[in-house]
């Protein structure tokens, strides 16, 4: 009983904390400009964090490694700095994305001077990062951010056509603008399948010292909770479709998402989507700023882990600091967060390939994970991924010089 | 210990002291005897220069990076699993302690939370 109440707890957090800044803007974006025909990719996008997330828990369960502990034994030295490199790059954009998004809703809230809450919102999550034990971390972002769920709610009451909908799941490219609707595929793609959330679940995985015996709770967590985390992702879309596209309007500002929630739902709605998007982005970025942190100790062998103290992993601890503050100095020059969460988001799907296929080989290796090596249901999936990755990989970046970032 | 692949099974490991603490990774090995046909491991080597060993990219880091390398002679392996766990502390195999970075940490308030 203990046990289904704890999975449960997990679940509920991982749907919480499935949403970060690069899903609020592509999901409503999206269906701003194309309705529901993009859930498809939704789909594809939540199909491949579900597998990702899944062999990356499983991987540190079994054999007590975590993403670029993997990284460097399978790669070598050379390809994994290669690897280190971009994914650190991609953190740091990501990081930048959501502290100027936790800015952009702190300043909803009081419409109080955008630079101000920028310092403020970077000092709390400084506080956050260096008291919260590593629990809390998750658990409180998580159930916070399930507030989103007012964007569930506010999708049914806008009373879509449900046979739209419903034909939105299966994937057609009929669009005028091709190149458009292809960014937009790749960008969902890669806003549900961001690479920081898979370091930190892996290393969150270590550092709560998994073992086989909690590999129910692995798959739990990973189909479960971010299966259910889609939900969140395709009622942003819903709703977006519903309201800003028979409206004209492009959702170039959070303000207009939170409108999504509040022309159907009024002032509760308003408010409840503000705070479920501070949290959800809040958490992001704490997640994100670890993720670095976890990525570069890993690499180099430091101690690492919230589970030490402080100062009993100190170069962690700097590590993540500078991550922040990096983060902080990028988006206190005035760029626009939105800008910098498109890029980020697209940087990491051309990244992605680099941490996607250690993974998949060592969850292959029977030296490595015995008898709890990928089945054929895992590698059918692992395969097809490796598949998906590329394609989007090596589409991306065309696509986003050809639909001119997807104004067209 | 069972048959182990250099190459996949310790280059690039965690390397674990007797305490439990990660003291850096396995950059580097050192053979000895492969003149005479019966190759071993005399030794791991870790730190920054030893990445000198590791193509050009390593010699590019290794000139960046500050740090020392140290020898840990192979008879100081106590196990290799996931990580190579050695017989001694860090402090004893004067492995890295992440001192200059603890002295920074521990100025601020909260720091052994």
């Amino acid at each position: 009983m203990k046990k289904i109440f704890a999975i449960a707890l997990g679940i509920l957090a991982a749907i919480g904390g499935f949403v970060d800044i690069g899903d609020i803007v592509f999901n409503t974006a999206a269906g701003a400009t194309f309705g529901y025909e993009l859930l498809w990719a939704v789909v594809v996008g939540v199909g491949g964090i579900v597998t990702y997330a899944e062999m990356c828990g499983r991987v540190a369960a079994v054999s007590e490694r975590a993403v670029f502990d993997a990284v460097r034994e399978r790669l070598g030295f050379q390809v994994g700095l290669v690897a280190l490199i971009s994914a650190q790059f991609v953190n740091l954009m990501t990081i930048a994305a959501e502290v100027g998004g936790v800015a952009i809703v702190l300043q909803l809230l009081s419409g109080l001077p955008y630079r101000a809450l920028l310092v403020l919102g970077v000092l709390a999550l400084a506080l956050a990062l260096w008291l919260m034990p590593f629990g809390w971390i998750e658990r409180v972002f998580g159930y916070t951010g399930l507030a989103l769920l007012v964007f569930a709610v506010a999708a049914i009451k806008l009373h879509p056509d449900w046979a739209q909908v419903a034909r939105g799941f299966v994937p057609k490219a009929e669009a005028e603008n091709l190149a458009v609707y292809g960014y937009y595929v790749v960008g969902l793609i890669g806003a549900a399948m961001v690479p920081y959330e898979v370091y930190f679940y892996s290393s969150g995985a270590v550092e709560e010292r998994w073992r086989p015996q909690d590999l129910g709770v692995n798959r739990a967590n990973a189909l479960v909770g971010y299966t259910f985390g889609g939900i969140l992702s395709f009622a942003l879309m819903i709703s977006a479709g519903a309201l800003l596209l028979p409206e004209g309007i492009n959702p170039e500002h959070l303000g207009s998402v939170a409108l999504v929630a509040e022309a159907p739902l009024g002032q509760i709605g308003l408010i409840l989507a503000l705070v479920g998007m501070l949290f959800a982005i809040s958490g992001a970025a704490i997640d994100s700023v670890f993720a670095g942190a976890y990525n570069l100790g890993q690499f180099f062998g430091w101690e690492w882990g919230k589970y030490r103290h402080n100062s009993g992993a100190p170069r962690f601890t700097l590590a993540w600091a500078v991550m922040l503050l990096l983060g902080f100095l990028i988006v206190v020059t005035g760029v626009d967060p939105i800008l910098v969460t498109e890029f980020s988001v697209i940087f990491s799907v051309v990244a992605l390939p680099l941490t996607y296929v250690p993974i998949l080989l060592v969850a292959n290796d029977r030296a490595y994970m015995g008898r709890y090596g990928n089945g054929r249901v895992g590698n059918v999936f692992g395969v097809f991924y490796l598949v998906v990755l590329l394609v989007v990989a090596v589409a991306a970046i065309p696509l986003l010089i050809a639909s001119n970032m997807g104004q067209g | 210990m069972n048959q182990i692949d250099l190459g996949l099974g310790i280059l690039d490991h965690q390397l674990v002291d007797s305490e439990g603490h990660h003291c850096g990774k396995v950059d580097d090995l050192e053979l000895e005897g492969i003149r005479d046909g019966s190759p071993r491991v005399a030794a791991i080597l870790t730190g920054a220069p030893a990445w000198r060993g590791r193509g050009s990219l390593g010699r590019l880091a290794a000139a960046l990076a500050r740090g020392r390398t140290v020898r840990i002679p192979w008879e100081e392996v106590k196990d290799v699993h996931a990580e190579v766990e050695l017989r001694r502390s860090a402090a004893e195999l004067r492995l890295s302690r992440e001192e200059r970075a603890r002295r920074i940490v521990e100025r601020i308030p909260g720091a052994s939370l």
